[in-house]
Formats: C-alpha cells, structure tokens, sequence
C-alpha cells in the first residue's frame, strides 16, 4: 500500500490492474516481499513514458508467475523487466506476458537468463524492438521443444542473423516457432544444418527453415537427419543455394518410393564427400533413371560415374547430370526396360509394314484422361494417317527382349484394327459366319428407344445440322439397334478383340508366344469373375474368351451355362476368314444373352468350375443353341429382387490392346472423304462441326461430356502460331524471345531436349571439358525462308554484271568438256591410226607391237555436290567499314536480358542502314555463286542459321540440295537477314545430314561466316570460345568423317586465331577484304572442286 | 573346243532358250508382248528390280519361238526356228560401237567385228536391252532407227546401213524408281515403245513363285510372300525398293537348305535391302512377327 500513491500518477489502468492482484500477492508474499514486489513495479513504471504500460503487464502477469516461481527469482524477473522496460516498453510487455507460458518451460533460476537473452535483442537499431517482441512472443512455442540450452543456441544464430539485418532475424524467430515444433525428432540435425547456414548464407537461412516441414516430409522418416546432415555438408559449400537445393532435392526424392532413400542417400553422401557441388545434379537425376533401372542397377551407374569424376570434374558433372552420353549408354545397358522414345522409330516402321498406312505412335497420356487422349491426335488423325498409343516405358518383364515385345505385341494388336479392316464396317456386307439378322432387327430395336430419346435426337440434329450433313457412319447405324449402347460397344469390342487376336495368332506365328505371354500377363491383372455383378461377369467372360483361346476357365457356376451358349456364339469369329460383320453378327447374339439378363451384385457363394475352351465346340448351326440358352437365362434371372441390381459398367481395359473407336474412326474417314470432295470448292467443314461430329461418335450420346473449350482454344491457337512462324524470321526471333523470356536462367542445367515435330533434329553437342558428347543437346528446327522480292536476285546480277559473266565465264571453262579423248587405250572405240601404225612397224621388225592402239573417249563428268552455310547471327548486321573496330567487340553479353538487348540494338543498326552490310555481301555473294553454278550442274543447296540458345538453333532453307532453282528460291534470297547468334555445331551437323542423303563423288561443305560460333551458354563459364571452337570443330571431323569436305571463309579479320583450332588441317581461307567476296567466292569455289 | 566339257558357250545370236523358263502371268503382259511382236512394237518394260523382268523376256523368248519347236517336233530347237535371245546388260560406259561394232587389228589387216546389236538385227533375235537409262546417250542415236518405222542401222563406220530381221525385236527395260532425274529415258526415246509396267506380283502369285523357285513349302512361300508385302510397304519410309522376288527367293532357298527362317530373311531381305539399322530392325521384327 505504500506506493497506491505513486501509482495514481499513473493513468487509471495501472491502479487498477495492481488492485486486482494485490490482494493474491500480499496472500503470497511476506510484507517486505511485498513492498519489494509493489516497488518494482513502480520501478518499472517509471522507466519510461510508456513505461507504465509495462507496469500493468507486470502486476497481471504476478499471479500466474508467483506460483512458480520463488521469490528470489520473482525479484530478479521483475529486476530484468524493467530493465527492458527502459530499452522499449513494447518488448518488456512482451516479456511480461510471455514468461507466464515460459516459466513453465524453464527452471527458475534459467529465466534471468532469458530475459537477458531478450534484453541483448534489444537495442542495437531502432527496428530491435521488433525483434525483441517477437523473441518474447515466440520463446513458448520454441521451449515447448527445445531444451533451454538448445533454445540458447537458436538464439545465438538469431543474434548472428541480426547482426546483419535485424528484420531477417525477427522472421527467423517467427518462423522457427512455426515450424519447430512440427518436426519433432527431426529438431536437432535440422538445427545443426540451420546453424550452418546461418554461418554461411545467413541470408537463406529463414527460407529454408520455413520450408523445412514440407521438404521433410517427402522424405522417408528414417532417413530425414541423414538428409539433413547431407544438406549441412552441402551448405558447407560457397555459392550454394540451399534452397534450391533442399526444395529440388525433396521433390525428387519425394518422386521415388520410401524404401530406396537410404541407398540414394547413401550415394549422394559419398558423393558430397569427393564433390558437393553435383549432389543436387546427381539426385535430380536419380527419379529419371530409376524409372529405367533398379535400385542396385543404380549401384553401378553411380559407381562408373564416380570413377569417372575422379579423373575429370567436367566430365563427372556431367556424367550425374544425365548429360553426357556415356551416362546414357550405362543407364540403357543397365535397364531392362524400354523406352518408346528409344524405339519409336522401329515400331513407326514396323506398323506401317504391315499395315501400309502412315502411324503415328504415340505416347499414352497418363492416367485415364478421356480428353487428352482423343482431343489432340483426332486432329493429328485428320491430318495424317493413323495413331496409335503405346505407353512411355515398357517394363514390366524381367529382360530387355521382353519388354520390347510387349511394346510390339500392344502395336501389332492396335495395327490388326488396320490390317483386318475393323473400321471398314459396313452395314450392307453380309457375315460369312452367320446368318445376317441385322437388317430384320435395325427397325424392331429402334423401337426400343424411346419416343423421348428419338425426339431429343431429332431435336439435336436439327439444332447442329450436322448429322443431316453428313449421315450417320456404318457402325453408328449398327450401333443404333441397341438399347444399351455401352454395352453392345463392349461386346463389340470383345468379339472383335477375339477375332483379331486369333487371327494375328494365325498369320504371325512368330509373335504368338510372345502374344500368349502378353495375354497371359493380362489376364492375371483382371478382377476375377466373382467379384462382378453379372452382366459385366459375362462381358468379363467374352474378354476372357478373346485373351485365353484355349484351355479351361474358371466360371461360377451359375454363368456355366450362359458360357457355353457364349462360346459357341462366339467361337465361328476365329475361323479364318471371319470379318468385321461377323464381329457385328456375334454381337447382336450375344448381346440378347447378356442384355437380357439384370446386372446383379456378385454373390460371395458361388462356386467356381471349369469351362473348357474346345475350339470343336460351336461349329454345328449355333442359331438353334443361342435361342435355347437365351430362354434359359430369361427364365433364370427373372426371379431376382431388384434391390441389388447395379448399373451397368464397362470392363476394365485390357493392358495391351488400347483403345478401340470405330466410331470414331469411320467418323474421320467421312469427313476426310468430305474434305476431299470439297477441297477444290474450298467450302471444307468449319473446324466446330468437325469437333462436333468427333465428340458425338467419341462418346455415346448417352455419356456426351463437353469438351474442355481452353483445350481446343489451345489447339487452335497452336496451329495458327505455327503458321505465323513457319519461315517467318521476325516471327521466329519474336518467338524465340519470348522463349527465353520464360526460361532463360538455369538453362545448362535442363539438359537433354526433346525434339517434337518431324522438322525439329536434335544434335549431340562436343564438351571438350568433359571429352564427351552432350546427349541431344541442341534443337535445330528446319524451316522454309521466307520470301521476299525476286527482283533482288536480278538487281543484284544487274549490278555486277561485268563480274557475273566473267564469273561465269570461269565456270564454263570447268563444265565438262564433253567427250575427252584418252589415246593407246587397250580396248576402245576404233582403232589410232598412229598407233596402229607403230605397232605395224614394231611388227615388222620383229619386236613385240604394243597392243593399246585404241582410241577411247571418255566421258568427264562432274560429280558435285556442295552445301553453302551462311551465317546469319546479328554481327553479320555490320556496316562494312566498321568490321575492323568489331572485332573487339564480339563478346556478347553473358547476362541473358543484356544479351537480348544487345542483339535488338544491333539489329536495330541494321534496319536503318544506308550502307552495305556483310550479309548483303554475303548475299550478293550466293546470287553470283548460283548464276555461275548453274553452268556447270553441280548439286547444291544454300542454308542459312542462327538461333539464340542450344533451344532454339534456326536452320533457314534458302535452296535445298534437291530443289531446282526457281523463283521461290531467288525470293528467299531476298530474305536473308541478320538475326541472332551463331551456334555452329549444330548448323554444321545438319548441313552434313543434308549431304549425307546425296550420291555424289565429291561433297562440300561451305561454311560462310562472320566470326567465330558465339551463343548463348555456347561459350561456357570460364572457357570462353574454347567450347563453341571445340564444338564446331568435332562437327566439321563429323562432316569429314562422312564423305564431305569442309571449307570455311570467314571475313573476321581475327579469324586466324580461332580458325586455326577449328580446322586445324582443313581449308579455311580469311578474306582481308569483306568486299572481295562476291568476287571472291565463285573463285574458290572454282579452285576448291577442280 | 578343249573346255568343251567344263563349260558351253555359244555365239550371241546362237543363244536359245531351251527350257521353258517358269513365269506366271499377272495379267495380260504375255498377250500384249505377243501381240506387239507380231507387229514389231518394240516393247520398254517398267518395274522395280527382281519383279521378273528379264524373266519375262526369256519367257516370252522362249513362247514365241515354240510354235516352230512343235512343227520341228524335236526338242533341240533349230536356229531357223526358234528366236534367239541377246541381252545386253547396259552400263555407264556403254558406247554406240560397243553395241554396234568396230574394227579389230588382226594379224596385218584390220577388221570389222559385229558388235551384239548389229548381230541381232542380222539375225532376226529380240534384242533386250537391260537398264537402258544407264547407257551413254549416243546409243539413242541407234536405237531410234530401230525402233520406228525404219527399222534398220545405221553403221557409220563402214558406210553401211542394216536392215532389220522380220523377227527382229528391241525390248528395253528401266527401272523409273531409282534413277536420278538426270538419267529419265528420253521422250523421243520413250515416246517409241509400248510400255509394259511388271509390279510386284499379288501375295498368293508371288508365295508360289517362291514356291516353284526355291521349293519350299507351300506355307512358307506364303509367309515369304507376306513378308515381301509388308515389306514393301515401307518403300519411301526408309527403303528406296521394296524388296524384289529375287530376293524373297533366296530366302526360301536358304530355308530350304535348313537355314532358320529368322536368319534367312534376315541375311537376304533385311540385310540385303538396306544399311540402315533402324529399317533392318524394323524388317526384322516383321520377321519375327512372321516366322516362329
């Protein structure tokens, strides 16, 4: 009571707040202690002008704390309260209210302490307090599962933290009270990595502590710490982004099964000992190739690497990366699966051998999505020929062989919908098996459907105006006489499963053991009959027929029956020359059977029997045993109750044999046999009618589902972006910004590429670093120049038209004389008369006459075939005399958005020039070259490149080897214009392909450039040209190495230096004098084919 | 002559066909050559390689000639009787005095020798010119008298112009597939014979060709016969020829002789009708599907 005086000084709330816990204070306390008590709280009241704000959480805070706490320390609390009080009164209020919870946490005599540890938060910049408070607040949270000494250490990594920024920490500390507490066990190895980074990427330290519960959990419990302490060993490292690291790492662990984390922890750990720095590299790429091989497979693979990262870094990095080609050829040794994309190409080739048609193979989407697996290549089908779906990877045997012809017998399959003419339905033709009662039954069923539903189609019709367009396919019109359509597809589609499969048993028997072990492997992932109602029991049954054969099957006993009536329906359809319709005519049949009867839930009692398969069975009339059996199951089924009847659902798939859409198909053809009628009229389909008529024969009416309209859109849009870029340059470089725009940073680590359309070829890429190729490094798209003005080819002839006709002057000097006449020939066309002469001599005298007195004329032929390669970087956007200061100043700029930069300005340069730049020189050049050429008949063809990034290689057709010269090839021409950088490797590799494909005895390959190959990544950290060199100069050995031998001309005054290492021993000549070349070219090429 | 025993030989425009060579019709070809014999059309033949073309000639060499076999009633056809067959394989060096003749330095005097071309004019034979677009283009200069209503050639160097034999005939035969541009037949060339096109003959034709050629089994040849079709379905899509009888014969002959049929249309289809590995393959795993 001493000090209430003291305390009305203070605004009311103070009194107050000591009024209503004075009374258990003065219970508790002895009086000194309680004056003592009371004084403090003036003490602390009058540290500040807000101070006694603190005051007030003082006395609240009393009673819950002097409970536990003694006196002594109760004193001390208070002592250090207002201690801080004096700092900030916003921290001390934290204080007060936080050591209600902390005391509990701590010992008594640990809350000096803490409160110092708040108190050395405090102070240093103004935005401490912050820190201070949120310390106070969170210490509860975090002693809740931290010991106090373990707590002192955070605080430790807090104060370092804010030693360089105060804000940072105080996140920290949120952060940690967040998510320490959910990590349980894992508490300690993942402060010990974070007091590690907080030593070296202080400033990535709150980001991956908030990160740290969702990358753990994507790791085996188990194996968490390890994963932890390899994170700390990793963070060890300068430059290392951890967060990257713990996030990408997780993920892709999180990507693999539980139970292999130890083994690929194991590895990254001895792989973090010898090199940290690939760790991330090495386990981005463990998913990838354990899709490929086994866990212990993945022994070897890591092993081959290390081995190699001891003698190499480079090529070590690279080897874990997936990048180089030795780890790809370890990895295809090692797995026994096969990857479609591996072998795409033999099964294209295959399918269309025995179908004679055009297939597409396609991956299987993943996953049963409807719409992605019909919307795209419905297009693509419009377009080309056929498709067919084979799943990414096939490993589901235990050899190689196997699992290939798994991927051989699902395409054989599929193709057998080709080669035997499923789709070629036709309601008209008559079965060969049985007796046609198609026709009979078509108006009988209609009358099935209901008025409604007849109305609604109507009505349908009517709004699309579609179907009156076009009319209802072949099997649509089959289809129509059923009442429950899935169903009849259903049986439809096992019937003629069953047909097909006999018969491509029949006409390869080289695959039908592998086929039978397909079947086999199918039938063992099917649910078992008892666990299916019974219509889809019986569906179940028919697909077993089609998967089986032969042999016995195991049938509850109440289908026994309806079995064998199936059996001996459905058997005909494997005689020899079944077709389609019979499928059709087995359909109706069996349909009768199966329709007839309710869907009802499997009963658990059932008995199982044999049914055997005898292939003699059924071969009799059938038409009298069907009826009977029909009968029987009417008679059998009625009795149910209906309470367990379920809808009726289709089978599951079989694995191997896709999708089967004849509707779908006949759909195509009739708008494909439309599109062609009409084409010249141009009035084709709208693109929405197509759709339309697709999805209706895509999907039962019943069942119609919309179509996802963003997904045409994308389509659509698609189509019209390819047809904006084809040939297009400015629409290619916009493109291909854009492209960047998205990916730039981080591009060498993406590695290998995949090439996706027939005009994109992918190239290895030479790393001299690593002494290996770089697996399908570079994307070069192929494209047709634009065209611009023809009237340029004959200005520029114009303009030189002194030069031209000496040029071609020159060039008529080489073309072949004609006959050449090779004198004293053994044998030949008649006889020299001096040389027959002399022998007559020789004779005459006695010596032996020469016997060459023939005369032969032989014909000189020239046999060339050259490939000219322009360089159509930006630099090549040069003014002329400005060459000479260039050279300095090749270097681009590494920074991607500076480098994009960089090379608009340059080309900015060029538009608007006055002056003449080096591709114009270049392009007189080829006009010169061509008009001479012509002359002498060699085959050539002219290519431009350029491309920005390994991604985007552009490769411009000017003239193709094969193609004539025209006046398309004189407008392209027109169109040559500086674009982007010079990655050459690629352009080179291709031109060489170009070559490849032509018979001739001498092939060239001209390489006309600028400067030396500079790209984006194309000149790595640290080695500047020496990659690009390096690079383009394996690519000019490649061309060597295939028959064609490479020149390059350049007009980089520099050139010496690097052309020297590129060509070493082949030809290269640099042109002192840009504005030589016209002159220049003709010549060389005049000298160099001689 | 002392090598009698070890070999035959015979003068160009002594060579018969003796025995009947087997050949079965696809269509009407043996109807149009007789008919245009009779009417001296000379006669081009289209067609990829190992359809049977040069087998077609003999065969048709062989009938043409057998009516005056029968009124002889011997088996050993006479020269007077029958047609004599010259063929003549062209190649890039083909001149016009390799086909007509030139003189020879004999002993002290030079003389005239007949080349084939000139023979088979004399002696009335069918003169079949194989691959024709491969010759040097002055032999157009002989072949066009020949082959129009003229009917004689000409021999510059003697001065000398020879008429045709009634029963003289020039059949040529090209492959339109392979050649380059630069090696199409002439128009004026072209524009002077009746064009036969022999194409791969259907499956069931084909299987017992291969039958009768290689004497396989009836089954076999079917699967021989199946894998020439689907293998020729791949023509423009990695293979520039699908693959002739020829070849499928083979393959039923190293059947035959108890090679394995996988091995067999390997070594003498896949193998044999291209380098490439990923075709090779291709074709292989249609074996495969094909042969157990």
């Amino acid at each position: 009571m001493k000090y209430s005086e003291d305390f009305k000084k203070f605004p009311k709330e103070l009194s107050d707040s000591y009024n209503t816990v004075q009374s258990v204070a003065s219970r508790v306390l002895t009086e000194e202690e309680f004056l003592a008590w009371e004084e403090s709280g003036l003490n602390i009241a009058n540290r500040g002008a807000r101070a006694w704000e603190s005051a007030v959480e003082y006395f609240r805070a009393t009673p819950d704390i002097l409970n536990k706490l003694p006196f002594v320390h109760l004193k001390q609390w208070a002592y250090w309260g207002s201690l801080i009080a004096e700092e900030s009164h916003f921290a001390s209020i934290a204080y007060f209210k936080a050591s209600r919870h902390v005391s509990d946490q701590i010992k008594p005599w640990d809350v000096a302490d803490w409160a110092q540890l708040g108190k050395k938060l405090l102070g240093k910049d103004s935005r401490s307090g912050k820190l201070s408070v949120s310390y106070f607040e969170n210490s509860a949270e975090i002693l809740k599962v931290l010991t106090f000494s373990e707590f002192k250490q955070i605080i430790l990594l807090v104060e370092t933290i804010s030693e360089h920024n105060t804000d940072e920490a105080a996140k920290f500390i949120d952060c940690a009270s967040e998510v320490l507490p959910v990590l349980k066990e894992d508490t300690r190895p993942c402060l010990s990595l974070i007091s590690n980074l907080v030593r070296n990427h202080w400033q990535q330290s709150t980001k991956c502590l908030s990160m740290m519960s969702s990358v753990l959990a994507r790791i085996d419990t188990v194996e968490r710490s390890r994963f932890l302490s390899l994170s700390a060993r990793i963070s060890e490292e300068q430059n290392t982004d951890v967060v990257s690291f713990l996030h990408e790492s997780s993920l892709a662990l999180g990507s693999v099964d539980n139970y292999v984390h130890v083994n690929i922890l194991n590895m990254a750990d001895r792989l973090s000992r010898t090199n940290p720095n690939i760790v991330l590299n090495y386990l981005k790429g463990v998913p990838k190739a354990l899709r490929r091989i086994s866990i212990n497979q993945l022994e070897l693979w890591y092993d081959l690497g290390m081995s190699i990262l001891k003698d190499n870094e480079t090529a070590g990095i690279a080897f874990f990366s997936g990048e180089s080609s030795r780890s790809e050829d370890m990895l295809e040794k090692l797995s026994v699966g096969v990857e479609l994309s591996k072998v795409k190409d033999i099964m294209r080739l295959y399918c269309r051998a025995l179908s004679a048609i055009d297939i597409d193979i396609s991956p299987e989407e993943q996953g049963d999505d409807a719409h992605g697996k019909s919307w795209v290549p419905m297009d693509q089908m419009l377009a080309e020929g056929a498709n067919i779906y084979l799943p990414f990877v096939s490993e589901q045997f235990d050899t190689k062989d196997e699992n290939f012809d798994w991927f051989k017998v699902m395409a054989t399959h599929q193709i057998a919908h080709l080669e035997f003419k499923s789709f070629q339905f036709s309601f008209d033709t008559p079965s060969t098996q049985y007796q046609d009662i198609r026709d009979e039954l078509a108006p009988s069923m209609s009358d099935l459907i209901s008025e409604v539903e007849m109305a609604d189609f109507a009505l349908e019709n009517e709004q699309q105006g579609t179907q009156q367009d076009f009319g209802m396919t072949e099997i649509q019109r089959f289809f129509a006489i059923f009442k429950d359509r899935p169903l009849a597809r259903d049986i439809f589609t096992a019937a003629e499963d069953y047909r097909l499969d006999h018969r491509v048993m029949v006409d390869y028997p080289g695959i039908a053991s592998s086929y039978k072990r397909v079947q086999l492997q199918s039938i063992s992932n099917r649910l078992p009959l008892s666990e299916l109602p019974s219509q889809e029991a019986l569906v179940e049954i028919l697909i077993r027929f089609s998967l089986q054969q032969t042999g016995t099957l195991q049938i509850p006993q109440k289908y026994i029956q309806l079995t064998s009536a199936m059996w001996k329906i459905i058997r005909p359809l494997s005689t020899k020359g079944s077709i389609v319709e019979d499928s059709a005519e087995a359909t109706i049949r069996l349909y009768e059977i199966i329709s007839n009867m309710s869907n009802q839930k499997p009963n658990e009692e059932d008995e199982e029997q044999d049914f055997e398969m005898d292939p003699s069975d059924g071969e009799g009339d059938n038409e009298d045993s069907e009826d009977e059996s029909t009968s029987n199951s009417l008679d059998s089924e009625t009795e149910e109750g209906s309470d367990n009847i379920q809808q009726y659902q289709s089978p599951q798939q079989v694995d191997y044999r896709g999708e089967f859409k004849p509707e779908l198909m006949q759909a195509i053809s009739m708008i494909k046999d439309y599109q062609k009628e009409h084409e010249s009229t141009e009035d084709g389909i709208s693109k929405e009618k197509i759709e339309q008529i697709l999805s209706e024969a895509d999907s039962p009416p019943s069942e119609a589902e919309k179509i996802d309209p963003d997904a045409k859109g994308t389509f659509v849009s698609e189509m019209a972006q390819d047809l904006d870029s084809k040939g297009n340059p400015q629409a290619v470089l916009q493109q291909s910004s854009y492209a960047y725009d998205s990916t730039y940073d981080d591009e060498d680590r993406r590695g290998p590429l995949e090439a996706n359309d027939p005009d994109s070829f992918l190239y290895d890429e030479w790393d001299y670093r690593i002494s290996d190729y770089r697996n399908r490094w570079c994307l070069l798209r192929e494209k047709e120049m634009a065209e611009g003005d023809s009237a340029y080819f004959t200005t520029t002839l114009d303009g030189y038209s002194s030069l031209a006709g000496q040029i071609r002057r020159q060039f008529e000097l080489m073309s072949p004389q004609g006959l050449q006449k090779m004198k004293r020939q053994q044998d030949g066309d008649e006889l020299e008369l001096e040389a027959v002469i002399e022998a007559m001599v020789d004779k005459k005298s006695g010596s032996t006459p020469s016997e060459k007195v023939y005369l032969r004329r032989n014909k000189v032929q020239r046999d060339v075939a050259v490939v000219f390669l322009l360089d159509m970087s930006a630099s090549t956007a040069e003014a002329i005399d400005e060459t000479r200061r260039l050279a300095d100043e090749w270097d681009a700029p590494d920074d991607p958005l500076e480098y994009m930069f960089w090379l608009r300005s340059r080309r900015g340069e060029g538009m608007r020039r006055s002056y003449k730049r080096i591709v114009d020189l270049e392009k007189e050049s080829i006009v010169l070259l061509i008009h001479a050429l012509e002359t002498i008949g060699d085959t050539y063809g002219i290519y431009g490149f350029s491309g920005y990034g390994r991604e985007n290689v552009d490769f411009f057709v000017i003239k193709d080897v094969q193609e004539a010269l025209s006046e398309r090839v004189k407008r392209r021409i027109d169109k040559i214009s500086p674009l982007q950088a010079t990655r050459m490797g690629p352009a080179i590799r291709h031109a060489t392909s170009k070559l490849a494909g032509i018979d001739a005895r001498t092939k060239f390959l001209v390489l006309i450039s600028d400067g030396r190959p500079q790209d984006r990544g194309y000149s790595r950290e640290g080695v500047e040209k020496e990659y690009a060199i390096h690079d383009t100069r394996i690519a000019l050995t490649e061309a060597r190495r295939d028959g064609v031998t490479p020149f390059c001309l350049t007009v980089d005054k520099e050139g010496h230096d690097y052309l020297r290492a590129m060509c070493q021993d082949m030809g290269y000549e640099v042109l002192a004098d840009i504005n030589n070349l016209p002159r220049r070219l003709p010549t060389l090429y005049r000298h160099l084919t001689v | 002559m002392a090598n009698k025993d070890t070999y035959t030989s015979y003068q160009t425009e002594e060579y018969y066909i003796k025995e009947e060579p087997f050949y079965l019709p696809v269509a009407d070809e043996v109807e149009l050559f007789e008919v245009a014999y009779s009417q001296q059309m000379p006669i081009l033949l289209k067609g990829p390689t190992g359809t049977g073309k040069t087998r077609f000639v003999e065969y048709m060499c062989y009938r043409l000639g057998k009516p005056l076999t029968k009124i002889t009633k011997k088996s050993q056809p006479t020269s007077t009787t029958s047609i004599p067959l010259m063929t003549i394989a062209c190649h890039e060096d083909l001149t016009a005095s390799d086909l007509v003749g030139r003189y020879l330095l004999q002993g002290d005097e030079t003389k005239w020798m007949d080349g084939p071309l000139a023979r088979a004019v004399k002696v009335g034979a069918i003169c079949y010119l194989d691959e024709v677009v491969e010759a040097r283009k002055d032999t157009t200069v002989l072949i066009h008298p020949l082959t129009d209503h003229r009917r004689y050639l000409p021999i510059d160097k003697r001065g000398e112009v020879i008429e045709a034999h009634k029963d003289f005939l020039m059949v040529i035969s090209y492959n339109p597939g392979y050649q380059s541009a630069l090696k199409d037949l002439k128009h004026s060339t072209r524009q002077r014979f009746m064009a036969l096109e022999l194409n791969s003959p259907p499956p069931d034709i084909e299987a017992k060709i291969i039958e009768h050629e290689s004497g396989v089994s009836p089954e076999i040849s079917l699967s021989l016969a199946r894998l020439g079709e689907k293998t020729r379905n791949l023509k423009d899509h990695g293979l520039n020829e699908g693959v002739g009888t020829r070849l499928l014969v083979y393959a039923g002959k190293l059947i035959k002789n108890g090679i394995a049929p996988r091995r067999a249309c390997q070594v003498a289809v896949s193998w044999a009708l291209t380098d490439d590995f990923q075709v090779q393959r291709s074709i292989d795993e249609v074996t495969h599907s094909i042969f157990e």
